[in-house]
């Protein structure tokens, strides 16, 4: 008789999702993958494959954890004071392991790459909300005066989009207070 | 007395593109069997593990690549262009292989396993006192190599992440531009007249 599924789709999806950030894609295969959705093996085999699982994965992190992260970067108001906050709370969640490893975003880029059209279609569209909540941000502090030169206002937010890549692998080695006079000096060159 | 019939270099040079390929969960003990031709016993007692395999991997992946890529913060010329060919020089070839081993592994493995951590940390330190050497020689950066060279590692880290994805065209110019914001940070010093 076939296994009666008790979990909805969604909800495997936010399981899997936990598995991966952690495990990344190719270190997890399918008998791992079941046994942490408590599912049998068929159910990965014939109704939700690991690719599946894995773009649900990312979706599941863009709408939970970056989008609302940056909604509220965007609703900021003091400019690069905001910004620092902002990089100060990434680490805050990559430090006690709110983000369990790294960014999933990141780490897909590293171990993933461009090998499949759909996860670059994902990588796509979470880069260009980040770089225009950069932007948004940048201008709240021309508005502020904060910055000397507006019209190099692209070229930070591209250097901006570098950081959180940077984060990603600095604060496994370095501490806390390290990690944040790095971002304050981060921030200086904005100018 | 056994006679060891295999040289341990060309085992491990062997295993870094494997592990690169499918990290190291994603590759199997049997999988490093098949592609160096060495057997189980023979790898667990040189090595004694999967870790100790990929330990040395990477030892041997900064004594044979990383290295002489570091040697070209060495060269002579425009210290802006020399970075440059330094972070680019890591993302070509073959394409599944671009990017920098350590920053590969780090990723994937630095929180869990504390020895991984320490050669990331050995590495990028490594790599900031070859930065400073060059910062020292430039007007520009020798009074702030220290600052100077942080942001360049910062820079390293990036690159060898995010430019993964990009396009040959994308990739220049992303360094390009992180090189040059970090350079343009300009330090005033009260001057006495």
């Amino acid at each position: 008789m076939p296994q009666v599924l008790n979990q909805s789709y969604d909800q495997l999806v936010e399981k899997a999702q936990a598995l991966f950030w952690t495990q990344g894609f190719k270190g997890v295969n399918a008998k791992e993958l079941a046994i942490h959705l408590d599912v049998s093996t068929s159910v990965i085999y014939n109704k939700f494959t690991k690719d599946m699982l894995f773009m649900g994965a990312l979706g599941y992190y863009t709408s939970n954890y970056s989008d609302p992260f940056l909604k509220q970067l965007r609703e900021t108001t003091e400019g690069l004071d905001s910004l620092k906050d902002f990089f100060y709370s990434l680490i805050d969640a990559l430090l006690d392991k709110t983000f369990p490893k790294s960014c999933l975003m990141v780490n897909t880029v590293v171990e993933m790459r461009n090998a499949n059209q759909e996860i670059t279609d994902v990588y796509q569209r979470y880069f260009t909300t980040l770089t225009n909540s950069y932007k948004v941000v940048l201008d709240k502090a021309i508005g502020l005066g904060q910055i000397k030169y507006p019209e190099k206002k692209d070229s930070y937010a591209e250097f901006l989009l570098g950081v959180i890549f940077s984060m990603s692998i600095l604060y496994k080695i370095h501490p806390k207070e390290e990690l944040r006079a790095f971002i304050d000096e981060q921030l200086s060159f904005i100018e | 007395m056994r006679y060891k019939e295999y040289n341990t270099n060309s085992v491990l040079e062997k295993c870094i593109p494997i592990f690169w390929e499918k990290g190291f969960r994603g590759t199997s003990i049997q999988e490093i069997v098949e592609i160096t031709g060495v057997n189980r016993f023979s790898l667990y007692h040189e090595f004694q593990n999967k870790e100790g395999i990929l330990y040395n991997a990477l030892k041997l992946y900064q004594k044979r690549y990383g290295k002489s890529k570091f040697e070209i913060l060495k060269k002579k010329g425009n210290l802006a262009a020399v970075l440059q060919e330094f972070y680019v020089s890591f993302l070509q070839g073959k394409e599944k292989h671009q990017g920098c081993f350590y920053i590969h592994i780090g990723t994937e493995l630095a929180d869990e396993d504390p020895k991984i951590k320490e050669l990331i940390r050995e590495y990028l330190s490594s790599l900031e006192s070859n930065l400073i050497e060059r910062l020292l020689m430039e007007d520009d950066t020798k009074n702030n190599p220290d600052f100077y060279a942080r942001h360049l590692v910062g820079l390293f880290c990036t690159s060898m992440s995010f430019c993964l994805i990009h396009s040959e065209k994308q990739k220049q110019h992303h360094i390009a531009n992180g090189i040059k914001v970090i350079l343009n940070k300009k330090f005033n010093y009260a001057t006495s007249s």
